[in-house]
């Protein structure tokens, strides 16, 4: 376990590395082409690089507007599904109510349920209710995706926070209300913030519903928005690479700042410690 | 014992809002889908695109309809170029006016119809499910429909033999007015299991489920295994770790329709690396293999798959493995057993629901694989990658036939629930252990 890292080791880490970051790097490579280079070229690098595939991907479609969309639509649905999660949460893992098994199953079950499965007849209701191409339209079908993972994954974080401060401040006169939020939401603070970032890359990611319920342009998601700068015709490659260069920057900036706090988040609901 | 209960009822209310937020937008519409899946029930067919259990009439088209229709066949007789054909335009009409009469006569309805009427003089559209639709008598409606068939069939059989212009022309139209009325009269569209048994032996679906779990299988099987290898290299202390695992979770950060255009741009006939670099290692024969052939379209799939995800499944066992304390392998070692011992012994027993619960997410996630698909491949050639999740998509999107489509997302739903009760057996309450308890 504790042998030092040999020279091997180092060189399979950087082939790991690479292979992983491979798409990225030649999607990058290419967007800086001019695309008239792109075709039936195989060199990795461009002689002249130019940021014309970037103006085309801004000017052709409206990304920035997507971008815009994603960014409302993903941080509304985090804003609703903490604030609700949080409560179920500490409500589940602290308070002498019944059924716990029980509601904890139905939110795990809730958040295996296929999408697909559900998909006709919230379609149908937020036609009825008139939301459709609208930022609630997709805000509404978005916290059933994130409410249970977001509630499955608070309830592992408040179990770790120690009893005995709870205890204290119940001794000293607080309700539970007080308790919560003087003692419990201070502690479970890094917890809610690793929740809300993994809810927000779920629902910046999700493509079903923004498939099917902004189905105007103006309205699109960055994932459906980038599925559609294919024609019927042509598939102007230059421009998917700079527009995926452009939306892939804001995620790499998020993963390498909060990676720690992810990868926490990430395997909460896995281990047992 | 006072404050107890308080708090008690007080954990009730927090969960209250949460737990109803959950039934109402995931339980709910899943019974609402298994509810359509009943139904011959169409968006893009008006006398199918609602539910009926029972037979309707569309009063707003019917009233709307009817007036043409009485006018213009009490017209039609006074046009007719001989008697006999004038009697047989009479006696239409007058059946006709007869079950029409019995139609009004029932339970409420002439009130009914005559506020139709009058929303209909004033231009108004009928939003109100309530006034536009009226329940009807089974078997009245399949008579009334019976009867304008057959007299539509006459009046085009008289308009066909008439030489006579100006009635052709006025009986062609009763006869349009005739199919329009009956159109508004809409028997139940209620089929019980018909689209089940209609799905459980199509081909296609057979194919999509096949596809659908050959994908999971293969994917989350490559997944584990790499998954399982890269978290036993990597479990040591070393320099740049940080920048690895960013490096790795940047793959699982993006959205999936983004990784898929990458991934179509990479294995394109024309212009795509990999096929290029795949051609030239001799691995495929030409470059345009991977996405234009069934074989080559499936290991497209499982291959993005396996680069988007693997990352991920590796975390989730290192995470497991670091939970392995450091002197089970000492001891081990004390014992003389070698690396390969330790690893089925230790390792593997230690890791188990951790493993367990990484291949429960994953699977769930692979069997309802929608967006990698579609924007990779659509499903094809020839749907030869067609998930089921996709097909479902196609049949309530596409085609709009919500019935039928339903059934496809039930079986969806089956489907999971069926890999999660296995999976959950294995697991057992292990999942719940370190939350329930308090």
């Amino acid at each position: 376990m504790n042998k030092r890292p040999g020279i091997w080791f180092y060189i399979f880490l950087v082939v790991f590395v690479f292979f992983v970051m491979f798409p990225f790097i030649w999607v990058f490579l290419t967007s800086i082409k001019p695309p008239g280079e792109i075709f039936n070229n195989f060199k990795w690098f461009t002689s002249n690089p130019s940021l014309e595939s970037y103006e085309n991907a801004l000017t052709n479609r409206p990304l920035v507007r997507y971008m815009m969309n994603s960014f409302i639509i993903s941080s509304l649905t985090t804003i609703i599904a903490i604030a609700f999660a949080s409560i179920a949460a500490y409500a589940l893992t602290r308070l002498p109510i019944k059924f716990k098994g029980l509601i904890l199953g139905v939110i795990l079950a809730a958040s295996m349920f296929p999408q697909i499965a559900i998909i006709s007849p919230i379609y149908n209701f937020i036609t009825a209710v008139g939301l459709r191409n609208s930022y609630m339209g997709l805000v509404i079908p978005y916290i059933t995706i994130s409410l249970p993972l977001a509630i499955w994954i608070l309830a592992t974080f408040f179990q770790k926070i120690p009893w005995e401060l709870e205890e204290s401040a119940k001794l000293d006169g607080a309700t539970p209300f007080q308790t919560f939020r003087k003692v419990i939401f201070p502690l479970a603070a890094p917890g809610v913030f690793t929740t809300g970032i993994l809810v927000f890359i779920a629902a910046w990611n999700e493509y079903l519903f923004a498939l099917t319920i902004n189905t105007e342009d103006t309205w699109r998601t960055v994932p459906v928005g980038i599925s559609f700068y294919q024609s019927q015709f042509t598939i102007p490659w230059g421009d998917i690479s700079a527009a995926t260069v452009i939306v892939t920057i804001p995620i790499v900036i998020l993963v390498l700042i909060f990676q720690r706090r992810i990868v926490a988040g990430l395997t909460s609901g896995s281990v047992k410690e | 014992m006072k404050f107890e209960l308080s708090e008690k009822q007080l954990g009730y209310l927090m969960v209250a809002p949460a737990l109803l937020l959950v039934i109402m937008i995931t339980l709910w519409p899943v019974a609402q889908s298994f509810y359509n899946s009943l139904f011959d029930y169409r968006l893009n067919d008006p006398s199918r695109s609602e539910r009926f259990v029972k037979s309707n009439v569309d009063l707003e088209r019917y009233a709307n309809d009817f007036f043409y229709l009485s006018r213009d066949l009490e017209g039609l007789a006074g046009q007719a170029p001989n008697q006999d054909v004038a009697d047989a335009a009479t006696k239409i009409s007058k059946d006709i006016e007869a079950y029409h009469e019995k139609l009004l006569a029932m339970d409420g309805l002439s009130e009914q119809y005559e506020e139709v009427e009058g929303r209909l003089a004033s231009f108004t559209a009928i939003s109100d499910r309530e006034l536009k639709y009226a329940e009807v008598d089974k078997d009245f409606a399949s008579d009334y429909k019976d009867f304008l068939t057959s007299a539509e069939k006459e009046i085009t059989t008289l308009s066909q033999n008439s030489e006579d212009e100006a009635f052709k022309t006025a009986s062609a139209n009763v006869a349009g007015a005739i199919n329009s009325s009956n159109r508004a009269i809409i028997e139940s569209n209620f089929i019980g299991l018909g689209n089940y048994s209609k799905y459980l032996q199509s081909e296609r679906m057979w194919k999509a489920l096949g596809n659908t779990m050959f994908f999971t299988v293969a994917s989350v099987g490559v997944e584990l295994v790499l998954g399982l290898l890269i978290a036993l290299l990597i479990n040591r202390v070393f320099m740049g770790r940080g920048l690895v695992r960013a490096s790795v979770l940047i793959p699982w950060a993006i959205p999936t329709a983004v990784a898929a255009m990458m991934w179509a741009f990479l294995y394109d006939g024309q212009t795509g690396i990999v096929s290029h670099y795949f051609e030239q290692f001799g691995l495929i024969r030409d470059a345009s293999v991977l996405l234009s052939t069934g074989t080559g379209g499936m290991f497209s799939v499982i291959f993005a798959d396996v680069w988007k995800t693997t990352p991920y499944m590796a975390l989730l066992l290192l995470a497991g493995l670091q939970t392995i304390s450091g002197s089970l392998y000492e001891a081990a070692e004390v014992d003389g057993a070698n690396k390969w011992q330790q690893f089925w012994k230790i390792t593997l027993p230690m890791l188990k629901s951790a493993i367990l619960v990484a291949l429960l997410f994953r699977t769930l996630d692979a069997f309802r694989v929608f967006d990698l698909i579609f924007v990779l491949t659509g499903g094809g050639p020839a749907n030869s990658t067609e998930s089921i999740s996709i097909y479902a998509y196609i049949t309530l999107f596409s085609q709009q036939n919500f019935g039928a489509g339903s059934v496809l997302s039930v079986i969806v739903f089956a489907c999971v629930a069926i890999i999660s009760t296995l999976f959950i057996k294995f697991i057992g309450s292990d999942l719940f252990a370190g939350r329930s308890s308090r």
